[in-house]
């Protein structure tokens, strides 16, 4: 994926569904059909700043069969480096945006014989569109949803409508935690169980998952991590012949776009791999923040993913 | 005709016990069931309460039941010194296991291991030993309660006697030691190839003579 690729779409709508949570209907200008996609999927979304380009990953959020518009739900980060803050403040109902073409990298197990799905706060937003593939079908399933506190919770009267009897609510506030132990050891066998929401929340549902012996086969996770900040630094692109800056809250994907070098993408987020770029020269170490290059990968330091990771060194070469 | 070399033949490694298991679910038939008892010890060196919440299904004979028992005889170790019969029964008895059940015959072994399987929890591991149709009829019945790869151990032990589907009348013929082997439902010369179903459990057979009529290669014995 590149931005060759993109498609234009028109702001039809725009709600603030909780104090942090803007959800945006998007159409394509003219009418007709968007491609077509399957719960668990995101989007990437292009937003042309006035200072930079910000390109963030959304989960979709509205009913895979209902394709004239597509719904996405963005929580404004406290520690944004723009991107949801853009969204929030300078995008209107009408605003034209750029849209990568939706790709699933946590689709529901075909076969499973039971679906146990965890949300935390923001995390919601992929499941939306998967109870929509889940409603009315053969194969049982369950929502536990936790949240500060009930005007956090973003889509509960379409949940409450849709979805009565199979979905448990927590809110902090009142003191509710996920009980993960009782609820992972007494699963049937054949249960896949899929997880989004904050870090400590997935890290907490995998351990205890494999605590209580699951494999990990039939562990699914999702976290787009933002782009961490860090200290600036050169690289020099062998392919491109080309110095580029990094500078400490831009993304080395984004410096290298910036000086105009595509590097193909889908998640953005450090989940799907496709941005894997090969290290040729490294005088320091590289910081590597993505959730898919392994322990192994990682100390050969032969291999980034520049979407989300960085290097503290004076001297770094990529094969771009 | 491409017979071997074909990767959806199934492969498969001695038993090791999993102790990221919660539950352990184990199927012997024959030989399988030394392989069983190795696993057990396994799991007794390090893990010793696992047994307690370890099931074991156990057909001693080496045989299918009422299939080509005497067919079988012909291809078992006969009585003699290293490859003495062992009869793991006694010492399977003598495990503080939470379940020991010994069977007659295929069938209600597997029946059994189904109505397990219905109320068995996530963190349960399944290992299976015995004949190759053995392991993938089992296979089979996991795969229908979404058992993936790393939820299953199998250690190939006995008759490599293969189960073959007919591609033309879709009968299944058992116990097939030939490379070639007339089908059981259809009667047709059938070559048995190295594609294989999990789904059917079974190897793929395709008509041997349909292009030359009656020109069948030379038939031996090659699954035993």
């Amino acid at each position: 994926m590149n931005d060759a690729q993109t498609l234009v779409v028109e702001v039809k709508a725009i709600e603030a569904v909780t104090p942090l949570i803007k959800h945006f209907t998007l159409g394509p200008p003219d009418g007709g059909t968007l491609p077509a996609f399957s719960g668990g999927s995101h989007i990437v979304v292009v937003m042309k700043g006035a200072a930079r380009v910000h390109r963030n990953p959304y989960s979709l959020l509205s009913p895979p069969h209902e394709l004239d518009t597509y719904q996405i739900g963005v929580r404004r980060m406290e520690e944004s480096r723009g991107g949801s803050h853009y969204m929030h403040d300078a995008v209107q109902v009408g605003s034209r945006l750029e849209i990568a073409h939706p790709v699933n990298l946590f689709a529901l197990d075909k076969i499973a014989r039971k679906h146990l799905l965890i949300a935390g706060g923001i995390g919601i937003t992929p499941f939306m569109a998967m109870l929509e593939d889940l409603h009315g079908g053969a194969v049982p399933y369950e929502l536990h949803y936790s949240v500060r506190a009930p005007e956090h919770a973003a889509f509960l009267a379409r949940l409450d409508e849709r979805e009565t009897g199979r979905v448990r609510m927590y809110y902090d506030s009142a003191g509710h935690a996920i009980d993960f132990e009782g609820l992972l050891s007494r699963q049937p066998l054949g249960t896949h169980v899929y997880v989004c929401g904050p870090a400590a929340m997935i890290n907490r549902v995998i351990s205890t998952a494999q605590l209580c012996g699951w494999p990990d086969s039939h562990i699914h996770s999702e976290q787009f991590s933002a782009p961490p900040v860090g200290d600036a630094f050169e690289v020099f692109l062998a392919r491109s012949d080309l110095k580029v800056h990094v500078p400490p809250d831009q993304s080395l994907m984004e410096s290298i776009e910036a000086a105009g070098v595509e590097v193909p993408y889908l998640c953005r987020g450090g989940v799907c791999g496709f941005c894997l770029t090969t290290v040729l020269e490294l005088d320091g170490e590289l910081v590597h923040n993505d959730h898919y290059l392994s322990e192994a990968e990682r100390s050969r330091g032969k291999q980034i993913m520049p979407c989300v990771s960085r290097a503290r060194c004076r001297h770094l070469v990529l094969d771009l | 005709m491409l017979v071997t070399g074909i990767k959806s033949k199934p492969v498969y490694a001695p038993l090791h016990a999993d102790v990221r298991g919660r539950y352990h679910l184990m199927l012997g038939h024959g030989a399988g069931g030394v392989a069983l008892l190795r696993v057990l010890k396994e799991l007794e060196a390090s893990a010793p309460a696992a047994l307690g919440a370890t099931r074991v299904l156990y057909l001693p004979q080496p045989t299918m039941g009422n299939l080509a028992a005497a067919a079988f005889a012909s291809v078992t170790p006969q009585s003699g010194a290293a490859d003495a019969p062992v009869d793991p029964v006694q010492e399977l008895e003598a495990l503080a296991l939470q379940e020991l059940k010994l069977f007659t015959d295929v069938p209600a072994l597997l029946a059994d291991f189904s109505s397990i399987l219905e109320h068995s929890l996530m963190g349960t591991r399944l290992y299976v030993a015995g004949p190759e149709s053995f392991i993938g009829l089992a296979m089979k019945i996991a795969l229908e309660f979404n058992l993936n790869k790393d939820e299953i151990r199998a250690e190939e032990l006995g008759s490599r006697a293969r189960r073959v589907y007919c591609i033309h009348c879709r009968a299944t013929t058992e116990e097939v030691r030939t490379n070639i082997v007339a089908c059981a439902g259809c009667r047709r010369s059938l070559l048995v190839r190295d594609h294989y179903s999990r789904r059917l459990a079974a190897y793929m057979g395709v008509m041997v003579d349909a292009e030359a009529p009656g020109e069948i290669p030379e038939i031996r014995e090659v699954f035993v």
